[in-house]
């Protein structure tokens, strides 16, 4: 029995240093490619490490080179205005994080605790928007925000998204329920409004799956295309998937410009790993933490 | 701040005592939410289903055509077609991913809770589907693409995958499955993380293997989370749609124009939105139809644990 | 009271807006010819120093999403480069300014441009689009390839081509190909598995109008796609297509183009530069990109003579509209006249970029190119070759959808070309019809 548990384990170790390898291996063929002249690109790119490693794509996208340069160093003279796409993402990934966290806790919490008119049918409701397939409400909310005068604007790109997702106020309502109650009926007795209970005692008590939605909004916006796509396609407004995306269209005849798309990428990578760098464990326990409620 | 709540307090107490104050204080406190819903859901929904009986390029008034769109759709071959791939394609990616995730879940349960090894694992998934679909069109390359010299130096033939008609839906969901593998590991991790250890204590003692006590004791305590994982990863699945547009835009040969891009294509590309709408809606009766025939499982289900 | 003031206010506003400059937003999708038409933007605005043009250039793919989206959503710029393959749609839908009424009252000369150019771009009496350059194809060989097969300029340069047994082109083609052993595919020990450099590339399906992928050869061999502009009945199941890309379609099968498969993310362009393949069909548009991208001595040759003893090329050209929604339209009128003067035409022809739709400008760009170490005659000479026009008609973007679809069908799929092709030229008229 002793022996068939280590055998267990070894199978298990061999799997985990399989998909550890899987995992990682693309970050080095990025970077690897990022780091080669273009024109090596047809008779080393399967070389695992970078014969004669330069810096100039590096520079081509990040526009530290004239445009003429950049052709010759064979690309097509575009670049990524990345320190702005990236404020855009955060910006947008931002303002929706707070709102849409606020709005859900607010919704979450009266749909658990309070009894008003209304309340199965609003709650079923929202429930039944995750059904809705994106592709049904995307159209009209782009003529909405048309109307609105929203296009180019990050109104435009966060409106849809910030007030009300019907995951985000299912998560939290889940969460509120199975909290005991006891505080809060105290706190009613002593005449508390439900305001302040809602405030002062859920809140405080709820700050794990707080975090925890608001990682997950966060995550999902990060990575957002379609919509900012459409929305905003003034370059002041592009947020990093989109510019990302405009650069690779720029190409002659759609034809890639792989070493500086590679280059683009590493950087366009840079934030996110300097997030699990920092709130690592936060990252990984909110994902965790997402299904088993 | 105290000082304010203290205010705040104050301000609700008068009414704090009747029902008046909770059906005021709860629709307050939905009222964001309740406007999200009604401007971005049940609007634009009502407005999609309008569309749908109308002829509409955007550039002209909308001309209606009552049912015309839905017969159009219900002889275009191209509609079956993407609706009948992005059935298989949920066939090609859940399996695969959820067994993967599972495994990598029971693997790091029993040799590591190191934060290290769980943030490369999820790395993937930090990523945006944009980017990850560059990264591996690159890979894959079937001329350049570093999987295709590993292939070829083991002595096996070159292949196209995303070139390939055969091949270019599965490479698709080999692709989301490296992404989205470290995700559904985490939510497994975290359903066996659960599982109280002195089950396994007692069952080793009566002898059990480690497959006896997977298949009794850790599958059936995961299963609140599998449904979990199933219920999210399926709708999402059925819905691919950015991986495809970067890597193979539908091609080759529409092996790969499944249905909400088959939908995305006609609404801005050919610029038919009423053409699109219908097919939405068309799509919206499906997922609604398969969210409520799972949600009578799940409750089944759920009876059946109790 | 309030209102009135904030009338006179409005009014002195607009008053002093006359006085600055107004912005006409333009748009492009050629990187390559940016640096071009800032410097036309530049010289424009010291001559009209109450306009200023604002440029903004996207990649092919996201310019049209751009293109559209901005009519819906008034975003769209007041001037764009627009293509054959795109005009008639927005034409129909009433989203271009007709230019005829202005080109009559400042007696603009429809005859200053290359035959042809200025005509594709009218329906009915009515402009929409002022010629700003034109384009051929022609093959370009890696000549270190060519030399080595023995393969001399003077054969290049007289290729002739039939779809049964490929003619002269083919013979070029199979000694252009060679495997690792070094033979070429005109020996019998010639291994199609291990084939290391591919004589030639077609980049494979191309949608409705196939300009740089089989139109040509298509028309050499006596092929037409439809009677004639506008007409909706085309001719995409023709023998004379089925029997030219069944021909193309099997250049694989003979070791001396990769598979089509393989080849379709990378692209002929890619390859050639990378040293895959020996010779591929471009357009002159892609003149520089060769220039600073491929590292050895290359030479363009005009396509090869077809059944019907001549040469063909798509003579195609680009226009710039106006956008009906454009609050600016008389400044956006100034700045289209400007782009279709020689005074604009010059500068890009200068920069050697594309060919001017002007008369005789085509020579100064050869000129600019020349200089370069490019010798680009052979898009001269194929433009005094039998040159046909891009198919034009209506629903081009789903036309073009399907039709490429089919060829994917033939090239990937190998499905027989014919019943394909007779099913795809059907489904393209049902769309017309159905619409």
């Amino acid at each position: 029995m002793l022996q068939s548990f280590s055998l267990f384990r070894l199978v298990c170790w061999i799997i985990l240093a399989l998909i550890l390898a899987v995992t990682l291996a693309p970050f080095w063929i990025v970077i690897k490619t990022a780091l080669m002249h273009s024109a090596d690109v047809f008779t080393h790119s399967t070389d695992l490490w970078p014969n004669d490693a330069t810096v100039v794509n590096f520079k081509r996208v990040l526009g530290l080179m004239s445009t003429e340069e950049s052709i010759k160093a064979g690309g097509s003279g575009a670049k990524v205005n990345f320190s702005l796409a990236m404020f855009n993402s955060f910006v947008f990934t931002g303002l929706i994080v707070i709102i849409q966290t606020a709005s859900a806790a607010a919704s979450a919490y009266a749909f658990a605790r309070l009894r008003f008119p209304g309340r199965n049918v609003i709650f079923g409701l929202f429930v039944a928007s995750m059904m809705i397939p994106g592709v049904v409400t995307f159209i009209p909310n782009f003529i909405l925000i048309r109307d609105l005068g929203w296009l180019n604007s990050m109104l435009g790109m966060i409106a849809p998204f910030c007030l009300m997702q019907g995951f985000s106020v299912f998560f939290l309502r889940q969460f509120f329920i199975s909290l005991p109650k006891e505080l809060e009926e105290a706190a009613y007795l002593e005449g508390a409004s439900y305001f302040y209970i809602f405030w002062k005692i859920a809140i405080p008590l709820s700050i794990t799956p707080l975090i925890t939605i608001a990682t997950l909004i966060g995550i999902n916006m990060w990575n957002e295309f379609l919509w900012p796509f459409l929305v905003a396609k003034d370059e002041s407004h592009q947020v990093l998937t989109v510019a990302l995306q405009s650069f690779k269209s720029q190409t002659p005849q759609g034809q890639p410009d792989w070493t500086g798309l590679m280059a683009a990428i590493s950087i366009s990578i840079l934030p996110t790993i300097g997030l699990l760098l920092l709130f690592g464990r936060n990252v990984v326990e909110s994902v965790q933490f997402s299904g088993g409620k | 701040m105290s000082e304010s709540s203290r205010w705040l307090a104050a301000l609700w107490r008068p009414f704090s005592q009747t029902r008046r104050a909770e059906t005021f204080t709860a629709y307050a406190l939905i009222l964001p939410a309740l406007i999200g819903f009604s401007l971005f859901y049940a609007l634009p929904t009502i407005r999609a289903l309008e569309l749908s009986f109308t002829d509409w390029n955007m550039m002209r008034p909308p001309k209606f055509i009552g049912f015309d769109n839905y017969v159009k759709l219900w002889h275009d071959g191209r509609f079956w077609n993407g609706m009948k791939l992005s059935l298989y394609y949920v066939l090609l990616n859940i399996p695969l991913q959820t067994a993967i995730g599972l495994f990598l879940a029971v693997a790091m349960d029993r040799l590591t809770r190191s934060i290290f090894v769980r943030s490369v694992v999820l790395l993937p998934y930090l990523l945006s589907n944009v980017l990850v679909a560059l990264i591996w069109l690159w890979m894959l390359d079937p001329l350049l693409g570093v999987v295709n010299h590993l292939i070829t130096s083991l002595g096996l033939d070159r292949q196209a995958f995303l070139g390939s008609p055969n091949q270019a839906l599965a490479t698709v969901a080999g692709i989301n499955i490296w992404r989205h593998m470290g995700l559904v590991a985490m939510l497994f991790l975290a359903g066996l993380q659960n599982i109280p250890r002195n089950l396994y204590e007692a069952a080793m003692v009566e002898g059990a293997t480690e497959w006896q006590m997977f298949r009794h004791i850790t599958l059936p305590l995961l299963r609140p989370v599998m449904v979990f994982v199933l219920v999210t990863s399926v709708t999402g699945s059925f819905q691919i749609f950015d991986t495809i547009a970067v890597t193979t835009a539908g091609g080759p040969q529409d092996s790969t124009n499944v249905i909400v891009y088959y939908i995305i294509t006609n609404a801005f590309s050919f610029n038919k939105m009423g053409y699109a709408s219908a097919m939405s809606m068309v799509l919206a009766a499906v997922m609604v139809l398969y969210t409520l025939i799972q949600m009578r499982v799940m409750r089944a289900s759920d009876s059946d644990l109790a | 009271m309030k209102r009135t003031t904030l009338w006179v206010a409005l009014g002195l506003a607009s008053s002093f807006g006359t006085a600055q400059a107004v912005e006409v937003k333009y748009m492009l999708w050629d990187a390559n010819q940016l640096p071009a038409y800032q410097q036309c933007a530049t010289d424009f605005q010291a001559k009209n120093p109450d306009i200023t043009i604002k440029i903004t250039q996207a990649g092919w793919n996201d310019y049209w999403t751009a293109i559209t989206t901005g009519f819906v959503s008034g975003t769209a710029p007041d001037v764009f480069t627009n293509h054959l393959a795109k005009y008639p749609e927005f034409a129909k839908n009433e989203q271009l300014v007709d230019l005829a009424p202005m080109i009559a009252r400042d007696k603009l000369d429809a005859g200053a441009y290359e035959a042809g150019l200025y005509e594709v771009w009218g329906r009915d009496g009515k402009q929409y689009g002022l010629p700003k350059d034109w384009d051929t194809i022609a093959f370009i060989v890696n000549m270190d390839m060519a030399k080595q097969a023995g393969v001399s300029l003077d054969d290049l340069n007289n290729m002739d081509w039939n779809p049964k047994d490929g003619g002269s082109f083919e013979k070029v083609v199979r000694k252009l190909s060679v495997d690792e052993a070094g033979n070429n595919a005109t020996s019998d020990k010639f291994d199609k598995s291990k084939v290391k450099t591919f004589g030639f590339q077609t980049p494979g399906g191309g949608g409705m109008m196939g300009q740089t992928e089989w139109s040509y050869f298509a028309v050499s061999d006596g092929w037409k796609f439809h009677d004639k502009v506008w007409d909706n009945n085309y001719y995409y199941d023709d023998p004379k297509l089925v029997e030219t890309i069944s021909y193309l379609a099997g250049l694989p099968d003979k070791g001396i183009s990769a598979p089509y498969e393989q080849t379709k993310s990378l692209g002929p362009d890619a390859m050639f530069v990378g040293g895959k393949v020996a010779m591929i069909p471009q357009g002159s548009w892609m003149i520089s990109y060769f220039k600073d991208n491929a590292k050895f001595p290359t030479a363009w040759v005009p396509l090869p003579k077809g059944p019907s003893g001549k040469r063909a090329t798509m003579f195609n050209g680009l226009a710039d509209s106006i956008w009906v929604g454009s609050k600016v339209q008389d400044q956006a009128w100034q700045w289209v006249k400007y782009l279709g003067s020689a005074d604009c035409q010059s500068v890009v022809a200068a920069k050697g970029v594309v060919f001017p739709a002007i008369k005789g400008m085509a020579d100064k760009a050869m000129a600019t190119q020349k200089a370069a170490g490019v010798d680009s005659s052979a898009f001269i000479t194929m433009s005094k070759e039998q040159t046909f026009l891009a198919p034009i008609g209506d629903n081009g973007s789903q036309v073009d959808d399907i039709i490429k679809t089919a060829f994917e069908s033939i090239y990937i799929g190998k499905a027989d070309a014919a019943a394909t092709l007779k099913d795809a030229n059907a489904n393209a008229k049902v769309n017309e019809l159905g619409k």
